[in-house]
């Protein structure tokens, strides 16, 4: 009898200690941090612009050009060649991770182009490549926020 | 009678063998011979016409299935791609070439296509102006090679030339090569140095063509007035080359040069900006060089409304009084440039 008194015990001991066993181990949910939203309104201003990969920083004035984006709307001011040529609405495909953006100018059916968002120096970049005339001729201009 | 050298190498003979053995494939592998070429100087704009190509391939060193590839460096206006018809006879069978698809990498390119590799290797075979292209065809059939074959063969390449209608003068090249081993260069040369590139390239004299409706484009010989790019419309940077070095004009020695334009309209409006003021005027590009660049926007330019279009622009190159002014080929007709892109 005591024998068998002491063999429960033991068995009720190595449940006991799977049980605990069990228990120490803990589900844990990760929330992963959200990708903040791309926010572009502002003034930019042309930093870099090239044609067929020729630089035209040289060889045009582009201090004067700003692209303006507030509110899902866009203005050129002091325009030059550009994917549109008239002020209109904006959007990105994604606002929070965007690969494109497309313009829609008054009264024009959308045009959307390759876009990225590079931290260059800290400084936040937008780098757009569009063809306004022959579509052969492609231009890529580099924008960074106006101060 | 003993060697004055008294080199003793173990197992002379061996590498005696080894050494011939590399160099026997160095010198001969794949090789294309006679490789030749007949092209007429001259042909009308919209005509049909034949090219003919011939040449040897010899298969020395390796057994396999090779396609032939054939190269055509020709200007972009021609759409070659869509006015081609190549056809082949050769000592293996006769047949068609057909377009290289765009995928198809070539085997040196390390990624490039085969076009791209072609343009990176041989650039615009010496034409001035960059609007050529290479078009790239391969045979529509693999041949079995056995090591030691030749073949013997020869294209016929029918065009029809100057789909754009322009009145062109253009450096035509011509690329024989096969799918498996591609533009492979082992001496770096291009033509020539060891003779043991696996292909075959060559770049013929001036052909030119007449009676087009559309402009005189001369690849061949500089010009007074050039430009980048070569085909525009009016809402793209457009850059107007000066070069004072290519002819004798009354511009020689002017202290700077200026734009005068008159720009014409879809709407039938002509609008002239004939000013000697700095909108108008050139930069030399580097002191002394009598090259002279302005860069313009001609929307902006001719101050063009939104609804209207650039057709076509006529300019002179002035001096700074406008009294002295140099027009086409050194003329009083002026340069004439029209807005398009094909």
């Amino acid at each position: 009898m005591k024998q068998l008194y002491k063999q429960t015990k033991t068995k009720w001991l190595l449940l006991f200690f799977a049980a605990m066993a069990f228990a120490s181990c803990k589900v844990e949910h990760l929330t992963p941090a959200k990708e903040s939203v791309k926010d572009i309104s502002g003034d930019w201003v042309v930093i870099s612009a090239t044609r067929n990969g020729t630089d035209l920083m040289s060889l045009i004035d582009f201090s004067q050009f700003k692209l303006s984006f507030k509110d899902g709307k866009y203005t050129l001011v002091n325009r030059l060649p550009f994917l549109v040529s008239k002020d209109g609405a904006y959007s990105l495909d994604d606002p929070q991770y965007p690969f494109k953006i497309s313009f829609t100018a008054t009264g024009s059916p959308a045009v959307a182009t390759a876009f990225t968002y590079p931290i260059v120096n800290g400084v936040r970049q937008l780098t757009l490549t569009f063809s306004p005339g022959c579509p052969n001729n492609t231009y890529v201009y580099t924008f960074k926020k106006a101060n | 009678m003993r060697s004055f050298l008294q080199i003793k190498i173990k197992g002379r003979g061996f590498w005696y063998v080894c050494a011939m053995f590399v160099m026997g494939i160095v010198i001969t592998c794949c090789s294309i011979q006679n490789f030749s070429v007949v092209q007429p100087d001259t042909a009308v704009v919209g005509s049909n016409v034949d090219f003919k190509v011939h040449f040897k391939f010899s298969n020395i060193f390796a057994s396999r299935t090779e396609n032939f590839v054939f190269g055509f460096l020709v200007p972009k206006g021609w759409d070659a791609a869509h006015n081609t018809k190549i056809s082949y006879t050769s000592s293996a069978g006769n047949g068609n070439l057909v377009l290289m698809p765009g995928t198809t990498l070539e085997p040196q390119g390390n990624g490039l296509n085969w076009p791209a590799a072609m343009k990176k290797k041989f650039g615009i075979g010496g034409n001035l102006i960059d609007d050529m292209e290479w078009v790239v065809y391969q045979s529509d059939v693999g041949f079995p090679l056995s090591n030691g074959e030749a073949i013997t063969a020869d294209l016929t390449i029918s065009v029809k030339v100057g789909a754009d209608g322009n009145n062109t003068l253009c450096k035509l090249g011509y690329v024989i090569a096969e799918s498996y081993d591609g533009l492979h260069d082992p001496d770096g040369f291009l033509d020539g140095g060891e003779k043991y590139e696996y292909y075959a390239e060559t770049v013929t004299s001036c052909f030119q063509l007449t009676g087009g409706p559309g402009d005189v484009v001369d690849f061949c010989n500089p010009q007074l007035s050039s430009y980048d790019p070569p085909k525009t419309l009016d809402n793209d940077f457009f850059t107007i080359t000066y070069d004072g070095n290519v002819a004798t004009t009354p511009l020689n020695n002017a202290a700077a040069v200026y734009l005068c334009a008159t720009g014409n309209t879809s709407d039938g409006k002509s609008i002239t900006v004939c000013e000697q003021t700095a909108k108008t005027k050139l930069t030399q590009t580097a002191a002394g060089s009598n090259r002279y660049k302005i860069t313009l926007w001609p929307h902006q330019f001719f101050g063009l409304s939104d609804a209207q279009t650039l057709t076509n622009m006529t300019y002179y190159i002035t001096d700074a009084s406008g009294s002295t002014k140099v027009g086409y080929g050194n003329t009083t007709a002026p340069f004439v440039y029209t807005f398009k892109c094909k």
